[in-house]
């Protein structure tokens, strides 16, 4: 057949729905590079596409980016896409956070504006408030401080929670050196420290790190913190400057 | 590509909306030749930006498909690892990733369907549209929200007909002659009405038009 008669089933054909014999002759064509054809079929395609993005919308979960990074071999951590609604949830999740933490009213206002404003960065800040927030409203949370006794060293809280994960708040952190980085750690009973996920503190010596997944909070020691090289390690290299004991989880 | 940096820029000149020239170029990424080589790489920080881009529209899509979060996870990850393991397949000048990826991403979650529905396959070898070279100077970028938004509201304004033989064929993967069946209409008309819809879901979203 020729091309002009195949033409009014090029969009048939995007959509998988061409029958025989055009269906394999737009094959044919195609593949001998007939560019009539692959013109038409690829404009047919561009328009399939479309009705691919007008799929009601919705999220996935935060840990499908996660999954698919590790599976082929990538152990980084940031976030995924971030919705509207999420970015909302966020910044009413930053005036939880920041009540907690005594923000200033200007100081959150700057905050929030950068975090509407910035868009890249954002994504893994508001995922990690999100997250965050879900670990401090979520029921079950166990609350761990660590840093009182001492005058000048990293201070703090850590939240555990079974479903959601773990928060780390830390403020007083030294800056860590050149290529390095902080590594918290979850040490479970009678075991050895497993990691969970690096961090760096803001100039202002402050941190939050979240690791998002459900935790056994039962079987969990302690939380720790080590500075590490920047590529992280499986196991502390280095003595903790941060060690948050988990009391009994609440029934 | 001179194509396309015109119509980027006539896009951008046109932000206020109305008129919608290319809508697919607004956001063309001019990075995005440079996200293929290092896919071709195999550069894991170029999956997550891919995934950054594409992972959302890709998940919507399945999960309108097969309508089970779970399994749509999965077929969205099986999508991202087929595209990792073909990147080699698209032209790193000139390919458009975000359809490539969506037509993947239709094919696995309609293959799922008619496997699980016991349905027979369609005559069609749906892996075709995986056809990577087809990929190629699109106008398109897709699918960034705002866009998503347009593309719904053409479809809302096809005629009722038109609109559902292109989510049969399109989400529910039905052959024309399963739709004719379905809208008990004679397979002819079937064919019109997709063949109108798609034309008329061009001319709403104003896809360039070759000469
Ligand atoms: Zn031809």
């Amino acid at each position: 057949m020729n091309c002009d008669e195949l033409r009014d089933h090029y969009d048939l054909y995007a959509l998988d729905i061409a029958e025989e014999p055009e269906r394999g002759e737009i094959r044919t064509h195609i593949n001998r590079g007939c560019e009539v054809c692959m013109a038409g079929v690829k404009r047919s395609l561009e328009t399939v596409a479309l009705i691919g993005a007008s799929a009601p919308e919705a999220e996935p979960s935060s840990q499908l980016r996660r999954r698919i990074l590790a599976s082929v071999g990538s152990a980084e951590r940031r976030a995924g896409w971030i919705p509207w609604w999420a970015a909302a949830l966020a910044i009413a999740a930053l005036c939880v956070v920041a009540a907690y933490l005594g923000f200033n009213g200007r100081e959150y206002e700057r905050t929030v504006a950068r975090l509407r404003s910035e868009r890249r960065e954002q994504t893994a800040q508001i995922t990690s408030l999100t997250e965050a927030f879900a670990i401090l409203s979520g029921p079950n949370t166990t609350e761990a401080s660590f840093g009182g006794m001492q005058p000048m060293p990293p201070q703090g809280k850590v939240f555990l929670n079974p479903a959601r994960g773990v928060l780390l708040i830390a403020s007083n952190l030294p800056r860590t050196p050149a290529n390095k980085i902080y590594e918290m750690w979850i040490i479970p009973k009678g075991a050895k420290p497993v990691p969970a996920g690096l961090f760096q503190a803001q100039e202002n010596g402050s941190a939050m790190h979240v690791q998002a997944g459900t935790v056994d909070v039962r079987s969990t020691a302690a939380v720790a913190v080590t500075v590490e090289n920047e590529a992280g390690a499986d196991q502390p290299t280095t003595q903790p400057l941060i060690v948050a004991a988990v009391p009994p989880a609440p029934r | 590509m001179a194509r396309n940096q015109n119509a980027r820029v006539s896009a951008r000149s046109d932000d206020g909306g109305g008129m919608l020239p290319l809508i697919l170029a607004i956001y063309a990424d001019p990075e995005e030749p440079a996200l293929i080589v290092r896919l071709q790489h195999r550069d894991p920080k170029a999956l997550a930006e891919l995934y950054d881009s594409y992972g959302r529209a890709a998940f919507a899509l399945v999960l309108r498909v097969v309508r089970d979060r779970a399994i749509a996870e999965d077929l969205v990850q099986e999508t991202f690892l087929r595209v990792w393991n073909r990147a080699h397949l698209i032209d790193s000048e000139k390919g458009a990733l975000g359809p490539w990826l969506l037509a993947i991403a239709r094919n696995r979650a309609i293959d799922y369907l008619r496997s699980s529905a016991g349905r027979e396959r369609n005559a069609i070898e749906l892996n075709e549209t995986d056809h990577a070279p087809l990929y190629r100077e699109m106008e398109a970028e897709i699918l960034i929200s705002d866009q998503a938004r347009r593309v719904r509201a053409a479809m809302d304004r096809l005629a009722p007909n038109y609109r559902t033989v292109m989510e049969l064929a399109y989400f529910e993967g039905l052959s024309q002659s399963e739709m004719s069946v379905k809208m008990g209409q004679p397979l002819g008309t079937i064919k019109t009405w997709v063949r109108t819809a798609l034309q008329s879901l061009r001319n709403d979203l104003g896809v360039a038009v070759p000469s």
